[in-house]
């Protein structure tokens, strides 16, 4: 349905997006991962028609909206990462406008803006000013000013920064309600990797404004096959025995966090018992002990050799 | 197009602050200046002076035509015949009485009490302070002014002020005093460049003079044309410091990837712009109407004109607004821009004559004044409470739709594509 073919951007010779190949199949939910600075911003603006691409084609249905923005338009709904409403107006004075400049009018637009309140749950304030809503509310008018003229491909940058549980998890239920129940195809961008396990059959890993992974689930955690992660909890933790766990053979990576530890080993090393032995003649008490099955952020700490939020 | 317009007012008129600034800041302002600064161009002062002049007549009026013509003859300026002529000519005139007529005119009545003394009790109460100032006709002045007069010869006496010490009230009596006595002279002047038979003396006009025949033009007039322009001008600043907004919350980008097109963004704003800057003079005109009663008994063709210069200054204002609004989408830091418009408008008003009256600049910056829209509207909107006179807009207009499309041009050429902003 949607495809990025070679796509590049630089800003002033400096590159912010290389080479950046992927695509959406119809009804798909696609997750787009990475740190901040990552170029997945970027990479968005150009498929939105924002930003023209310096290099590479963007193709909708095999037609490159490059030279005929217009196509990709009408069945795109861009969620931004800023609050891109009007503070002063209204969530129906605000949903009425943004359907109008879509040439939405009369009852078809009424229509439309309770069908957008009602998916994000805010059909009982519509009449409140945008600016005394919660973090959480305004997040959601954002994304319901993107679905006014039922899109088919909606576009969510970082949609839940910023806000409480609560909220981000209504926010993944109506993205997921939408891809599910209205086939609307999705690119999710985040740097919640947990989100984009939850809400995405495929994912690609952005870093450096590069794509350095991409695959299903399966595919990216299959890369991480030969490794075993634990996770430990400890009475202490000094550098001495951290630079010995580190020289353990088996062992590829630790990293510390106040009293725990997390390692990832070759798979099979079985380390328990040098691990408790080492604790010992530390006296350091192991306090608890888990094997975890590794996660996309593993992943990404294995790709990049650094996590997320860094 | 409607929805950028009704957004534009809806978030003009949700801003208590912009509402604030636009409509009751103007009309504290007007209302603060005219009473701090009421009766400096006003004359509603007139009847707060009261001076009083001593009035000491030393001239012999009796057998003036006999006087003349003796005189006439014997300093051989003209034959007898012709000195007799003279003489009867000049019996109609009667310089003292005009003088009297004049000081006790309606006009002058008001505000300066005459009293015929003699010359030593008017000196000691001008001396006690009891009197302003002194006014001596002497001996045969009625005879030298009338000679003078006819023969363009200067006068061998003349009347004399006399005042204890300089101050305001002595001042003004003084300036009175001579502006009859130069009257007196232009009419002579004129009657012997004419040769009118008759030369009855046309007293001067007391008080502050009219120009032509037009209204007078108060303080409280200029304050409220001048806030109200300048007010409105500042419109062009909020506007694009409202398109900044729009820039910084990604507004902007939002409506960009919508498939309307991108200059009804600035159409919109322009339209606004218009309807905010003719709706806030109209309200501040009317407001300090009736609050200060700025423009009483006016017709409704003077309100129809005041009407139709709003409506061309509103459409400078909104396209300026054009060419902000092109330049904020432009700018990488918004308050910079807005800086810089605050600036150019600072300037405009300047310029314009919306702080100060324009007068009191040079005459460079008083032609280029001319040349701004707020400027021109002053000057134009002043014109027509004196003399309502439609071919006095006529040129004005042209200009002003000249500014507006200027600007829309600069405006539309600076707006960017997309991908640019």
């Amino acid at each position: 349905m949607l495809e990025t073919i070679h796509l590049s951007k630089s800003f002033k010779g400096k590159k912010a997006v290389q080479d950046v190949n992927l695509y959406l199949d119809n009804g798909e939910s696609v997750g787009l991962l990475g740190p901040n600075g990552a170029g997945k911003s970027t990479t968005i603006s150009m498929i939105s028609t924002l930003l023209k691409p310096t290099s590479g084609e963007i193709k909708l249905n095999g037609i490159n909206t490059v030279n005929k923005p217009g196509e990709i338009r009408k069945i795109l709904g861009v969620v931004p990462q800023e609050l891109a409403l009007y503070q002063e107006l209204s969530a129906y004075e605000n949903l009425k406008f943004f359907g109008s400049i879509y040439k939405m009018k009369g009852k078809e637009l009424e229509k439309s803006i309770q069908h957008a309140l009602e998916i994000v749950g805010l059909k009982d304030r519509q009449k409140d000013l945008v600016k005394t809503f919660s973090g959480g509310m305004k997040r959601r008018i954002n994304i319901a000013a993107a679905l006014l003229h039922q899109p088919q491909i909606l576009i969510l940058d970082e949609p839940t920064v910023g806000i409480d549980p609560q909220s981000r998890n209504h926010i993944l239920e109506t993205v997921r309600l939408l891809n599910e129940t209205e086939g609307t195809t999705v690119l999710y961008t985040s740097h919640y990797m947990e989100e984009v396990e939850q809400l995405c059959d495929r994912v690609y890993i952005m870093d450096d404004s590069e794509v350095i992974a991409a695959g299903s689930k399966a595919e990216l955690l299959s890369i991480l096959s030969s490794e075993d992660t634990i996770k430990l909890e400890l009475s202490k933790i000094n550098e001495d025995f951290v630079e010995k766990l580190k020289s353990m053979e088996g062992v590829r990576k630790v990293e510390s966090a106040n009293s725990q530890l997390k390692i990832i080993a070759k798979k099979g090393s079985n380390l328990i018992s040098e691990l408790v032995h080492l604790a010992d003649r530390y006296q350091i008490q192991l306090l608890h002990y888990q094997t975890e099955t590794p996660s996309l952020e593993d992943v990404f700490l294995h790709l990049t050799g650094r996590t997320l939020r860094d | 197009m409607g929805s950028f317009i009704k957004k534009d007012l809806l978030l003009f008129l949700r801003d208590r602050k912009e509402i604030i600034i636009t409509l009751a800041l103007p009309i504290l302002i007007i209302a603060v200046l005219n009473f701090a600064f009421a009766g400096l161009l006003d004359n509603d002062e007139e009847t707060t002076l009261d001076l009083q002049l001593a009035l000491v007549n030393q001239d012999d009026d009796e057998n003036i035509a006999e006087q003349l013509e003796d005189k006439l003859v014997a300093e051989g300026s003209v034959d007898e015949a012709e000195a007799a002529m003279i003489a009867e000519r000049a019996s109609y005139s009667d310089p003292v009485q005009a003088l009297f007529d004049f000081l006790e005119s309606e006009d002058l009545q008001e505000w300066i009490t005459v009293h015929e003394l003699d010359e030593v009790t008017a000196a000691e109460k001008v001396e006690q302070g009891e009197i302003d100032g002194m006014l001596v006709i002497p001996n045969g002045f009625t005879v030298e002014s009338l000679y003078a007069g006819f023969t363009g010869k200067a006068p061998n006496v003349s009347l004399a002020y006399k005042m204890e010490e300089e101050t305001t009230n002595n001042g003004t009596l003084y300036d009175i005093i001579h502006g009859f006595i130069d009257n007196l002279n232009y009419q002579f002047a004129i009657q012997q460049i004419g040769g009118s038979n008759e030369t009855e003396i046309v007293q001067p006009q007391g008080g502050v003079e009219q120009l032509g025949e037009g209204e007078t033009f108060t303080l409280a007039q200029y304050f409220t044309l001048a806030m109200g322009i300048l007010f409105a001008l500042f419109l062009a600043i909020t506007v694009a410091a409202k398109t900044g907004e729009e820039i910084r919350q990604k507004v902007f980008n939002r409506i960009l990837v919508t498939n309307s097109h991108p200059m009804l963004f600035l159409i919109g704003k322009m339209v606004s712009t218009f309807i905010l800057a003719s709706l806030q003079m109209t309200v501040v005109f009317i407001l300090a109407h009736f609050i200060l009663d700025v423009f009483p008994g006016r017709s409704v063709d003077f309100w129809l004109g005041v009407g139709v210069i709003i409506s061309l200054f509103s459409l400078g204002v909104a396209g300026l607004s054009a060419v902000f609004t092109s330049i904020s989408l432009r700018m990488k830091d918004i308050d910079a821009a807005n800086g810089v418009f605050s600036a150019v408008v600072m300037v405009l008003g300047v310029l314009g004559g919306n702080f100060v009256p324009i007068y009191v600049f040079p005459d460079w910056m008083q032609k280029l004044g001319e040349w701004t829209p707020n400027g021109l509207s002053l000057s134009v909107l002043m014109e027509w409470i004196q003399y309502e006179e439609t071919s006095s807009l006529m040129m004005p207009s042209l200009m002003l739709i000249g500014f507006f499309i200027l600007c829309l041009v600069i405006g539309l050429a600076m707006y960017p594509r997309r991908g640019e902003a």
